[in-house]
């Protein structure tokens, strides 16, 4: 790496320096719990944006995504185009809307509150706050291994040092400054994600000749996809994988799916609908959202897959080898080889920012999470008790174990943690949320029962079916002899597209065959107000 | 079309870059709607 030391130093520590300003600046506006949770429901609509942008978009997207696009090819823009209109349009005007209004109306300040008041269940929200502080350190645990891979290709720190001193500057802040800290300093971060990525961009398509000669140069290489994926379906890089293949199962339904749907349950992006005061916020923060994701997930599916054409030009080997078989380290071999010294440090802010963002907001949901809606609300039944120390120790904790995640977790696994993350929060809440916004008759008995429905199945699946995460885990065949209890195609098939039907029609078929809730509650909730909507 | 034979790919680079500018539009049009008239 060429780029000197000290002056990566500086930029680094005067970044730093800006976001412990902002971070400072949000401790000091919190005052009460509302704060602490949801900004006081007054957050501005351009840090709304950004935050909620640079939240959803972390390492794992640039580099994970960006990766598996480098091996996979330009189909993922399909998934860049799903985090666009679900994850933007559809979040926030669809479901960002009624979010902000019935959580303001129940007084609700975590995701899983909206949902445990909702349907006046302490039950669901226990047991979502529970499954979240369970499952969540694997996705902060990848979006360190994505941030860490840079650094230490780039700065050649030890890679579990780089992790350690990134957790626990982030867990300062987040433990003092609450919400309001993660959402400044988000959109510092997000501003500079947003400039690296479209620089990145840029000088990608200069530097191989110009747009559609970048691509024809990319559809010229078919010929260099390897046997082995071949076999799997691949047809090259600027070609979707033939319909039905391994390759395409995993592409179309644990990539492009699995995070295109599961953006909409996600309980640490759903909760920043309910930091403004109201929806003009949400309506000038689309024109904001849109165009900040597609320089994200867009950027980084084509500069991945194009990374291909660099590599072969420079090396002769395709962006794979160039890696050595890890995907997780094809856009940080890209950068440091083909970009200019100067960008390499921008991109290293842009990549540290993208994990900070990402992070930050992990903790905070992960502590709220079990601190606010397990201990709290689920076994002291509301009385706050210990709230404040448990929430603490229990950022503490969860950071632990997403720290030791990074550490154990195998190559080539971001973008695929990812997606497991993504489509358990799918099958889980997708159903009860989308009930409790928009279907008065949803009832708190089917609510229950499409959550428990929705987690076990997708569960089941990958422990029992999905062959990638069955073989690896080797219960399955620790009890029944085999890798995986189907066979064929089912193996290939993502949780996502067995769990979250079943578990919708769970909550359809549950709620009508259980008394409705009272009309008083259902009238609280939605109010007056819904029947001009 | 773009040097993507595939209109499977190409549809994809065209909707992203569509979607978003819908978004901007949205956004723009609905500038000053959905002001909170009273506060619950």
């Amino acid at each position: 790496m060429a780029v000197s030391t000290p002056v990566l130093g500086v930029v680094v520590l005067v970044y730093m320096m800006i976001i412990f300003y902002l971070a400072w600046l949000g401790y000091k506006k919190t005052q009460q719990t509302e704060d602490y949770m949801v900004g006081g429901r007054k957050m501005n609509p351009y840090i709304l944006a950004v935050s909620y942008g640079a939240t959803f978009i972390s390492t794992s997207a640039i580099v994970g995504f960006g990766g598996a696009a480098g091996a996979l090819g330009m189909g993922l823009l399909w998934l860049a185009f799903m985090t666009i209109f679900v994850g933007v349009f559809l979040a926030f005007v669809v479901f960002g809307k009624r979010t902000r209004r019935i959580g303001l109306k129940l007084g609700a300040v975590t995701f899983p509150e909206l949902l445990g008041r909702r349907y006046q269940s302490r039950f669901i929200q226990g047991f979502s706050g529970a499954l979240i502080g369970f499952f969540m350190p694997l996705y902060a645990g990848i979006v360190l291994i994505g941030g860490a891979r840079f650094v230490e290709t780039t700065l050649n720190i030890n890679y579990d040092v780089a992790v350690l001193i990134l957790t626990v500057i982030v867990a300062a802040y987040v433990i003092t400054g609450g919400i309001i800290a993660v959402m400044y300093t988000d959109a510092l971060q997000g501003a500079l994600m947003f400039l690296g990525m479209a620089l990145l961009l840029t000088l990608t398509y200069i530097k191989l000749g110009g747009v559609v000669e970048a691509h024809q140069a990319l559809t010229n290489m078919a010929y260099l996809v390897p046997e082995s994926l071949r076999a799997g379906g691949h047809l090259g890089w600027t070609a979707m994988p033939e319909f039905g293949s391994p390759i395409w199962w995993n592409l179309v339904s644990t990539l492009i799916l699995g995070v295109g749907i599961g953006v909409l349950a996600q309980p640490q992006l759903a909760v920043r609908f309910m930091t403004v005061k109201d929806d003009k916020a949400l309506n000038r923060a689309v024109l904001i959202g849109g165009p900040f994701i597609l320089m994200m997930t867009g950027v980084a599916f084509t500069v991945g897959a194009l990374s291909n054409v660099y590599f072969f030009d420079k090396l002769g080997v395709i962006s794979v080898v160039a890696a050595g078989g890890n995907t997780d380290l094809i856009i940080p071999q890209y950068i440091n080889s083909a970009m200019p010294d100067i960008f390499v440090v921008l991109f290293m802010l842009t990549l540290l920012a993208a994990a900070m963002s990402t992070l930050s907001a992990q903790f905070h949901t992960m502590g709220t999470a079990i601190g606010h809606d397990f201990y709290r609300e689920f076994l002291k039944k509301g009385e706050l008790g210990q709230t404040i120390n448990i929430t603490r120790m229990s950022i503490a904790f969860t950071i632990l174990v997403s720290v030791v995640l990074a550490y154990i977790l195998p190559v080539s696994i971001i973008a695929t943690a990812t997606a497991v993350f993504f489509g358990l929060c799918a099958a889980s809440f997708l159903p009860m949320y989308t009930g409790a916004l928009f279907w008065k008759r949803m009832t708190r008995k089917g609510a229950i029962a499409s959550m428990l429905v929705g987690a076990f199945s997708s569960l089941f699946w990958l422990i029992f079916v999905h062959a990638k995460e069955a073989s690896a885990l080797g219960i399955s065949r620790a009890l029944f002899g085999v890798d995986t209890i189907l066979t064929g195609t089912w193996t290939v098939v993502d949780p996502i597209i067995v769990a979250t039907p079943l578990a919708f029609l769970t909550a359809i078929v549950v709620s009508l065959m259980t008394k409705p809730d009272s009309q008083e509650h259902i009238d609280r909730c939605f109010g007056i107000s819904t029947a001009t909507d | 079309m773009l040097g993507i034979d595939d209109p499977q790919i190409w549809l994809a680079y065209v909707l992203c870059l569509l979607s978003a500018v819908g978004c901007v539009i949205y956004g723009a049009l609905k500038w000053n709607d959905g002001e909170e008239e009273e506060e619950c």
